[in-house]
């Protein structure tokens, strides 16, 4: 890197050294200061060290002898120059009002030094906030607001294909896809991706990584330039599995290959297949699925060869293609979506079977953040939590602005001396503010501290999902300006109205003593209001919290209708482990079943492709007599899974009337057993044993018995009609053990592991769980938002509570006089107790009436979160308030006892 | 600047420095020099404004050079040492010498 191109210093120091200078000094120095600079970066210090260290030289350039050179610069000039009259207050105030002057931050960390307990509690309040809003910017920047990091992204559209219910946003199919890529009337690249998951052979452990199929001109579509090697060629992205290679993505690069650029042209074997390292994608770009980081890249058409995926890329109802597309010069998404109905109702011509009613739509990259689907939910829970943590900064602002008010107030006097000798508004308001800044930027560093750390504990909180993937949150540049915006703002808000109010300039009635002691103190209005608006805030929070919490206490007393005591659950991954064909992977899983009953702490063993209360959800259509078909298919869409004989004991599932399935049943007529929503549904009060229905493809099912409902999607819903086919009748893919025995979930899974283990080391767990982790998924959400609220809402409370005692401590020493003569007239300690605890309460009961409304109405927009409780629970609602109660009363109480212990006479004698 | 009419010892650095550097003597340089050739580290402030009070005493002229890339297209202030600062630097060093002589063997042993 030459001296030229080594970068540029920041621009905001450079403002800093020229700040008072004549120009031409100014430009010698700062000219000479980023020389250096260049010269630095250059040689190779890095960015950041070189850029602290600029800031430190203008600091210190501002701050010291410069200030002298400059005065003697202006010394210099002929003294007619400088003895001009100047335009009244003009030159002066300007320069007074130049930020951090030495003096002043100088008296500013005096002031903060001396009184260490206010400091402490305001930066920690502030930092609370900040780290409280930070981590929360963080988690939300990363799962919606970050931008691809691609090239002019406002030209990319996503492009969906509506499913069979109209659904608009589904996935689409690789054909439609290739025809769609063929076309330039609007587009002038469409480009394809597809989610893998596959067996990596690196390290000492075979590891399931999460990759992307994606079509040749992905990067340069995107225009992502590689980090090193090429993206794919379009003869890589061809024929089916004769170009087997691959771009590994920059953190698979570093932690699995150690960045060691001389992978390029070696070899990595996915699935057990050779594929050639031809690229690896920049740091930047870590796959075009927020928060999830891709592993690696593979050509779509080389995926065939992996596991699962066979025939995807030729059959045009085997719909699984994300598709991003870069507009045409001059084309707007109305004309792209114009184009996209009257191409789809061509292929619906073409390809009636497969394409009869499918509309493709294209929508700015910009307006989806996950998908469509997931924004939906994703969204109104982002703002909730933003407006939750933003509440939480309201109130420690709050606490920040009171404190600064009574330190205004106490220094009234030492300050109307000063404006009575005539110190300027100005540089009053100058000091209090500097003092204000260098809190809140104290407090956002904490902040940041904090937050780091908070986001260290929610990463740990990871949703119990079995694909393996790394989280891309971090606390980045968008979110630390943020953080810096806020506090700034916080102490500039705050610090003003103080530093006004304190400098209102009517010198006499405080020089003359007034409101030191006697009577009312008249200028509280604004700090009382503060408290008010805390308390009222925390109520809000406090009930969100208590909201959440009952609602999880709820969820976790439903009965999901299966046992959930102990039990391991596994997913061994047989497709992508080396067994290729039907028959391979059914063996393996009768092996499987024998040796686990064979081991003597286990006892009973069931395989099932999907659990209750699982992620996945899974349907099939079925054709009942006598009852209308709910979709264009003419069949009825219902949940099912396909289960062993031995799934309903091991899972703890009473079959009610009928039998179970047998081994038998496997030769034989198909058979299926049905839930008891399914026969209250569709043939209430008959005997449905023995009658037959047909699956999507008019095969006859015959139902040999009934099994007990259990919650299938999630823990709120009501009973569902539920349809269990055996296993193994067509493909086994994702079928997982459920195995029961002796000891805990832990020492089960164990167990289980080891069985495994002997049977076929090699073999990849695509999951291994306990049943306690696996009901977790179901309880992540509402665990999730009782955990944050109640955390927010303690924090709320913390800070709400100190500052009532700010207050009515603060109180009590302003009526140390009032409060003498009133005891040496006859009031006993705990009149005077009680009289200050009231002027405490009695602006609680202000803001917790204010709280409650407030929190009504909140209630009521949140209750789409909330299962199993009403919005106006009465526990909450009464609860609450008499916990806050006890807080403030507690908190006004402290101080209150201080004003017990007034000497009166000491009290009359004081100032 | 010498209260008794000799030069302080920053102002004489800075004007060797100066005068080794030639052409090439501008802020940045002339503390780079002081660093590596006497291993002195002067803060920048201090620099700047001993060379203001030399060019006020009418030891040095500065002249700016043209925009230059590698400043962000800023001059440099260049640095001249004048007839009369060279005079100063001669004085000082004489008196320096005349103290010194001498007192070579005593410096010796210490």
């Amino acid at each position: 890197m030459s001296v030229e191109d080594a970068g540029r210093p920041p621009r905001l120091a450079h403002l800093l050294i020229r700040g008072r200078l004549p120009a031409e000094l100014a430009d010698a120095v700062s000219g000479d200061l980023e020389e250096e600079y260049r010269r630095r970066r250059a040689g190779g210090t890095g960015r950041a060290r070189s850029d602290l260290w600029f800031w430190g030289q203008a600091v210190t350039l501002r701050a010291g002898s410069l200030r002298r050179a400059s005065a003697r610069l202006r010394a210099m000039t002929p003294t007619w120059e400088r003895n001009r009259p100047r335009r009244a207050g003009h030159d002066q105030t300007t320069r007074s009002w130049m930020p951090m002057r030495p003096d002043d931050v100088k008296y500013a960390v005096r002031r903060l030094v001396r009184a260490p307990g206010f400091t402490l509690v305001a930066v920690l309040s502030l930092a609370l906030g900040i780290g409280a809003n930070t981590a929360m910017f963080s988690l939300v920047n990363a799962v919606l607001l970050r931008d691809l990091p691609v090239r002019a992204p406002e030209q990319l559209v996503e492009v969906y294909t509506s499913d069979e219910d109209g659904y608009p946003y589904a996935t689409s199919s690789y054909p439609d896809f290739a025809d769609l890529r063929g076309r330039d009337e609007v587009f002038r690249d469409v480009m394809g991706t597809r989610t893998f998951v596959s067996r990596l052979d690196q390290g000492e452990r075979p590891q399931v990584v999460f990759g992307e199929a994606v079509s040749w001109n992905y990067f340069s579509g995107l225009g992502v330039p590689m980090a090193l090697g090429r993206s794919f060629l379009e003869e890589e992205d061809r024929t089916a599995g004769t170009h087997p290679v691959t771009v590994l993505g920059y953190r698979t690069w570093q932690r699995d290959f150690g960045g060691d650029p001389s992978i390029l042209g070696g070899s990595v074997r996915l699935d057990g297949r050779p594929y050639t390292v031809v690229g690896v994608a920049p740091e930047s770009f870590t796959g075009s699925m927020p928060v999830l980081v891709t592993s690696l890249y593979v050509p779509t058409m080389q995926v065939e060869a992996i596991g699962g995926f066979e025939g995807q890329t030729s059959r045009r109802s085997s719909r699984s293609m994300f598709l991003k597309a870069r507009l045409g010069p001059g084309v707007t998404v109305d004309q792209a979506n114009a184009w996209l109905a009257a191409f789809s109702a061509a292929l619906a011509e073409q390809y009636p079977d497969s394409n009869e009613g499918r509309l493709m739509t294209a929508i700015p990259i910009g307006d989806v953040a996950l998908h469509p689907l997931v924004d939906r939910v994703l969204k109104p829970v982002a703002a909730l939590l933003l407006v939750v943590v933003g509440l939480v900064l309201v109130i420690a602002c709050a606490n920040l602005a009171s404190f600064l008010l009574a330190r205004a107030e106490d220094r009234r006097k030492e300050i109307a001396v000063r404006l009575a000798l005539g110190a300027g508004r100005a540089s009053l308001i100058r000091q209090l503010l500097v003092e204000t800044v260098m809190l809140a930027l104290l407090g956002g560093a904490v902040g940041i501290l904090l937050a780091d750390w908070t986001l260290g504990l929610l990463m740990s909180f990871k949703p119990p999902i079995p694909i393996p993937v790394d989280f891309d949150v971090s606390l980045d540049r968008t979110v630390l300006l943020f953080t810096a915006g806020v506090s700034l703002a916080a102490g500039i808000a705050f610090g003003l109205a103080p530093a006004l109010q304190a400098t209102r300039p009517d010198i006499a009635p405080t020089l003359k003593d007034e409101g030191t002691g006697g009577g009312r103190p008249r200028r509280w209005t604004l700090r009382r209001g503060l408290v008010v608006t805390q308390v009222a805030l925390s109520f809000v929070l406090l009930i969100g919290a208590g909201l959440f919490v009952r609602s999880l206490q709820k969820a976790q007393r439903i009965d999901p209708g299966f046992d959930i005591g102990p039990a391991a659950l596994v997913w061994p991954f047989a497709q992508i482990s080396g067994y290729d064909t039907d028959e391979a992977v059914a063996g393996l899983y009768r092996e499987l079943e024998e040796r686990l009953l064979a081991h003597p702490a286990i006892e009973r063993v069931g395989v099932a492709d999907r659990f209750p209360l699982g992620a996945a959800v899974q349907t099939s259509g079925y054709v009942l007599p006598g009852i209308p078909a709910d979709s264009r298919d003419g069949d009825y869409d219902l949940d099912n899974a396909h289960v062993s004989p031995g799934y309903f004991d091991a899972m703890g599932v009473p079959i009610l009337s009928g039998r179970t399935f047998t081994d038998d049943d496997r030769a034989g007529e198909r058979v299926i057993i049905v839930s008891e929503a399914f026969v209250r549904r569709f043939y209430p009060g008959e005997d449905v044993v023995g009658s037959t229905i047909e699956d999507g493809s008019g095969q006859p099912l015959r139902i040999v018995g009934v099994a007990r409902d259990t919650r299938v999607r999630t823990l709120g819903e009501s009973p569902r009609p539920f349809v269990y086919e055996l296993v193994g009748q067509g493909g086994m893919f994702g079928a997982e053990f459920v195995v029961r025995g002796k000891g805990t979930g832990a020492e089960l899974l164990e167990v289980t592991r080891s069985v495994l283990d002997e049977v076929d080391p090699d073999l990849v767990l695509m999951e291994a769980k306990t049943m306690n982790e696996h009901l977790a998924l179901m309880l992540f959400p509402p665990r999730m938002a009782a955990m944050l609220l109640s955390v927010f809402g303690g924090l709320a409370l913390v800070l709400a509570a100190i500052g009532i005692y700010g207050v009515v401590s603060h109180a009590v020493a302003k009526r140390t006089r009032e409060l003498g003569i009133r005891m040496s007239l006859g009031a006993s300690a705990r009149d005077v107790v009680r009289m200050a605890v009231g002027g405490g309460m009695r602006l609680v009961g202000v803001g917790a009436v204010v709280g409650i409304l407030l929190a009504a109405t909140v209630s009521w927009s949140i209750s789409r979160f909330l299962y199993g409780i009403g919005t106006t629970d009465l526990a909450t609602f009464a609860g609450i308030p008499v916990l806050l109660t006890l807080v403030a009363l507690l908190a006004a109480w402290v101080p209150a006892r201080r004003a017990s212990a007034v000497d009166p006479v000491r009290a009359l004698r004081a100032e | 600047m010498g209260r008794d009419g000799y030069l302080g010892d920053l102002e004489q650095m800075l004007l060797l420095a100066a005068l080794r550097l030639g052409d090439d003597a501008y802020g940045t340089r002339i503390m780079e020099e002081l660093r590596s050739a006497v291993g002195r580290r002067v803060s920048r402030g201090s620099v700047y404004v001993t060379l203001d009070r030399m060019e006020e005493k009418g030891w040095i002229e500065s002249s700016m050079s043209g925009p230059r890339p590698e400043r962000g297209g800023r001059p440099r202030r260049v640095v001249r040492v004048t007839a009369e600062g060279v005079a100063e630097l001669r004085k000082s060093r004489e008196a320096l010498l005349t103290l010194w002589d001498g007192l070579e063997d005593s410096l010796e042993t210490p």
